[in-house]
């Protein structure tokens, strides 16, 4: 950890005067102290954004309303949530540990670095780092991506990303002229050459929160995550899942990969092999090879095509026996 | 029942560990760490960080003394062996300084050719008795595999470290340790002092596992620092250097030859084992690879070769039950698909071969059924008959926990109190709880009236190091001898007596696990795992149940997910951290029943009790897979048993049939 400065702005337009690439704003603090100490970011001042933006979950006409400061423990205790949006209150409980969740914000969650073991480590010049080249291409990459990689082959961490992909939530964004709403999955874009980071958000912006559209009902979801041990782990596959039927048939669809890509995967081929299909074992046998159809897995990590196909097929029958019996 | 004396004053944070140590004056220090795996450090210039405000002190191999270390390395060497070996360190006004410090040294390195995989050959030892080759050519049933086992990671809670303090020429240290005499004697011996300039305290520790049953470099090079700044210095290492540079399980590749006759009596034990030792060898308990080979079952021609390969890592040291552990998993194994191979009850084979000798030492066993009937309480307790997928069981034993003399004690009564003066150290087991029991039992006085003194160097009487699982069973006889003086006479002292010269003391035990596979995800879950193990007479229930959950719940972390992860090109370690490094959360330990009886073993020793520290976690993992082959008809010779390994094997169709044979036992 280097020194930095540390100030708390009065209010939200002095806070966007303050931020930029060398001054970054702290809410959780959960993903960017480690990268601090971790000698990942040496940023020259911290800006403390906690009393600026709006935390809390509101249900309204309009959709659901998640403040960038409502907490991961939140989302996981919130009763429209865990009633209205399973998928997106399982994520929540699934990531990291109940302490980490009671710090840990929304909008930190989406912004978060990735967990790659060669991009954690400060001495390692990696491409994502600014470095050349990707060393888990060729190296220990059980953990990394079998979908949409390179130049960076590592995954994206978040739990709660592709819950929200499921339920086509659009983020709010607050900046310099204004504020502008961009739809998540848009947000959320592998790093490239010249932006080598993990989302679109510039560095004088800040999100300021999510909405999540209304959706008829019933439309069922659920969040199903493989980790290496029970708990306090990333994913190292997962599917966030929203089904809607139309008595035996499938009307709507959204499958999002976690863990397995640069960023949460839509699998929008698996979805076309629902949609007003009846749903059954072959269509869901069907749906989860359309889902890997493009995988092109790496050395060590050849296991996560089974892995995810299995969560996917698992996710679907969970969803249609509890919809459709 | 009777819980831990010092429990209240852990759980609300009174007792004071090394790194709570605060003395007037007290600076911090930090230790600068090689970047290469392997590399000449042709210069070092700390001018900058000595020029910083609020440093100390800093020492480097410039301009620090030449001390030597283990094999023909130095304290603070010219050439760096694997990253995170020590190069600088600074003493400062916080850690922060410390820190900044670090930064503006500058080191020129000349990187040299290393190797964190495979390592070059160091030391060979081969036990060997009647002719393997002959055993194979009688047996009418043969097993031949390789397993492997990972380099796995002690993580103790409290990372080492210590707080040095001079007064004059005499130095004191406020140490994490397992062995307060081992560490004086070795850090007096570095820094050229008579063994009394040294004291060494440690009231309490945070857990050690092995890893701190030495003196690290650490507690030279803040000594160093210390009389450098003339003032107390504090270091104590981070997570990352933990991981890196304080010690590790070694690494195994292990290959068996098993044979046997039809009636499963073996007659030939073969392994030939290479171990990963690390940069260079440090001192503490050998891990001794070949020992179980040789006695944990009756046969007459048996073979281990084990050979420890030096590589560009952090050094190897003993773990909980070293050698033995890694050792286990591989015989286990084998012995489970050779009883599949038979067609015979994984049990019934073991006790088949059951062994009431001790092979290797040519004598008989001072409780020669104990392993008997361990193993027949555990399958009972677990009910081994009754047939349901995803059971396995494995035996073990353990070459210690009988007692390590010498040691000496005093109790001296004052104003109808006991004061027992011992000089172990506290690694975490309870020592003060179990020794005050003893002392009261004999005095015949509450046990609030007897305060037991332990991890001080000053007083001189020695105490041995936590390690081998014996504790309880030096110290133990020689309070009960002192007390019996004390009670007489107000005060008593006696030494340890002699181990039984004609007998062989040994521990040993048995666990079976049940699991469930998720045949699509390759998750495992442990379910239960119950474990019976002879520890001698039971001194404290508690204590011993807690080293039996201890024990198992490493076991299920070695059998499932840890392990180090080295990138071969780099020379890194990918993990060094608990967020990469995955230690069993609350969540993946299963139900553990411990099923230990209490069997007083007289001929050990006059108070009959034996260790526990250790041997829990000796058969955990082998139970644990041979439980994953019974679900799943998978053999996963290579640990941790991962997703991957599980999913791979899974889905290459190397299911095998060999159904599991079960018959009633005794």
């Amino acid at each position: 950890m280097r020194p930095f400065a540390y100030s708390h702005p009065p209010t939200l337009d002095a806070a966007l005067g303050a931020i930029g690439p060398a001054a970054r704003p702290l809410a959780g603090g959960t993903d960017l102290l480690t990268l601090i100490k971790a000698d990942l970011a040496a940023p020259e001042s911290l800006v403390n954004v906690k009393a600026l933006l709006p935390g809390g979950v509101q249900a309204k006409p309009e959709g659901l309303e998640i403040g960038a400061l409502a907490t991961l423990a939140e989302l996981e205790e919130h009763p429209v949530v865990r009633d209205g949006y399973s998928a997106l209150a399982q994520a929540a409980s699934l990531a990291a540990t109940p302490q980490i969740r009671n710090l840990a914000t929304v909008g930190g969650n989406l912004l978060q670095r990735p967990r790659c073991w060669y991009f954690r480590n400060s001495r390692i010049d990696c491409w994502l780092k600014g470095g050349e080249d990707c060393p888990a291409r060729d190296g220990e990459n059980r953990n990394h991506a079998i979908l949409g990689g390179g130049p960076c082959y590592a995954v994206h961490p978040s739990d709660i990303v592709p819950a929200l992909m499921a339920f086509d939530a659009a983020v709010r964004i607050v900046g310099p002229a204004g504020e502008r709403w961009v739809e998540l999955a848009d947000f959320m874009q592998a790093p490239r050459e010249e932006r080598r980071t993990e989302t679109v958000l510039a560095s004088n912006e800040l999100v300021a929160g999510l909405r999540l559209p209304p959706h008829p009902e019933p439309t069922g979801s659920v969040y199903l995550k493989a980790m290496e041990r029970k708990t306090w782990a990333f994913a190292l596959a997962g599917v966030a899942c929203a089904l809607r039927f139309s008595g035996r048939k499938i009307a709507h669809a959204r499958i999002i990969l976690s863990g397995v890509a640069p960023v949460p995967w839509r699998a929008t081929a698996a979805e076309r092999e629902l949609l007003g299909r009846e749903a059954g074992e072959d269509r869901f046998a069907a749906a989860a090879e359309a889902a890997l159809q493009e995988a092109q897995p790496l050395r060590h990590n050849g296991y996560k095509v089974p892995l995810q196909k299995a969560l996917v097929r698992r996710a679907l029958k969970t969803l249609t026996e509890r919809q459709c019996s | 029942m009777t819980t831990r004396l010092e429990g209240a004053e852990k759980v609300t944070g009174r007792a004071r560990y090394s790194s709570d140590v605060r003395l007037p004056g007290q600076l911090y220090a930090k230790i600068l760490r090689s970047p290469h795996p392997h590399a000449k450090v042709l210069r070092i210039d700390t001018k900058r960080a000595e020029a910083l405000a609020g440093v100390h002190a800093v020492v480097s191999s410039t301009n620090g003394p030449d001390i030597s270390w283990h094999d023909d390395t130095r304290l603070l060497d010219t050439t760096v062996r694997y990253i995170g070996d020590e190069v600088a360190a600074v003493a400062a006004e916080s850690e922060e300084v410390a820190q900044d410090a670090l930064r503006l040294i500058q080191v020129e390195y000349l990187p040299l050719a290393f190797d964190v995989t495979e390592g070059k050959p160091a030391a060979t030892k081969v036990q060997e008795r009647g002719n393997v080759l002959t055993g194979l050519r009688e047996a009418d049933a043969v097993v031949e595999a390789s397993y492997t086992t990972a380099t796995a990671l002690h993580n103790a809670l409290e990372p080492h470290g210590c707080t040095a303090v001079w007064e004059g020429d005499e130095l004191t240290l406020y140490e994490s340790t397992q062995g307060i005499f081992a560490v004086r004697d070795e850090v007096a011996q570095k820094l050229g002092l008579s063994k009394e300039k040294v004291r060494v305290i440690t009231p309490h520790m945070g857990g050690g596992f092995g890893a701190k049953q030495i003196a690290w470099k650490h507690s030279v090079i803040a000594a160093l620092l210390a009389k450098r700044a003339g003032r107390p210095v504090q270091l104590m290492l981070d997570r990352t250097e933990e991981n890196l540079a304080s010690g590790n399980r070694n690494a195994t590749r292990q290959h068996l030859r098993l044979g046997a006759k039809r009636d499963g009596t073996l007659t030939a034990i073969d392994a030939r084992i290479t171990f990963q030792s690390g940069a260079y060898q440090v001192g503490g308990e050998d891990s001794d690879l070949t020992g179980t080979y040789m006695t944990l079952y009756r046969c007459g021609n048996v073979r281990a070769e084990q050979t420890a390969m030096k590589l560009n890592a952090g050094p190897s040291v003993a773990f909980r039950g070293p050698g033995y552990v890694e050792a286990n998993f591989a015989l286990e194994s084998a012995m489970d698909e050779l009883a599949r191979k038979l067609g015979m009850d994984p049990i019934a084979l073991r006790l088949r071969n059951y062994a009431e000798r001790d092979q290797s030492e040519d004598k008989p066993y001072t409780s020669a059924q104990s392993l008997r009937r361990c193993i027949e309480r555990v399958a009972d307790v677990f009910d081994w008959q009754r047939r349901r997928k995803g059971i396995g069981f494995a035996a073990h034993d353990w070459m210690a926990g009988g007692g390590w003399p010498p040691a000496t004690v005093e109790v001296t009564m004052r104003e109808g109190r006991a004061e027992v003066l011992v000089g172990v150290q506290d690694i975490g087991t309870g020592p003060r709880t179990a020794l005050a029991q003893i002392a009261a039992e004999i005095l015949g006085i509450p046990l609030e009236r007897v305060t037991v003194h332990l991890g001080d160097t000053k007083p001189g009487l020695y105490g041995p190091t936590s390690s081998g699982s014996t504790t309880l069973a030096t110290i133990g006889p020689a309070l009960v001898e002192a007390a019996r003086k004390a009670k007489k006479s107000g005060y008593g002292r006696a030494e340890r007596g002699k181990n039984p010269q004609d007998k062989s003391i040994r521990t040993c035990g048995a666990q079976c696990a049940e699991v469930e596979v998720d045949m699509a995800t390759g998750e495992v879950t442990v379910l239960r795992v119950v474990a019976a193990h002879d520890c001698g007479r039971i001194i404290n229930p508690l204590l011993v149940e807690s080293q039996v959950i201890g024990g198992v719940t490493q076991g299920v972390g070695f059998a499932l997910a840890e392990e180090r992860v080295m990138d071969e090109r780099l020379g890194e370690s990918l993990n060094a951290n608990l967020e990469e490094y995955k230690v069993a959360t609350v969540r993946d330990i299963p139900q553990i029943v411990n099923a230990t009886e209490s069997m007083p073993d007289l001929e050990a020793n006059t108070l009959g009790t034996k260790g526990i520290g250790e041997p829990p976690i000796i058969p955990t993992a082998a139970a644990i897979a041979n439980a994953i082959f019974d679900a799943t008809g998978v053999r996963i010779r290579d640990l941790p048993i991962t997703r991957d390994k599980l999913l791979v094997a899974m889905n290459s169709g190397q299911k095998s049939t060999q159904r599991l044979t079960l018959v009633s036992h005794p």
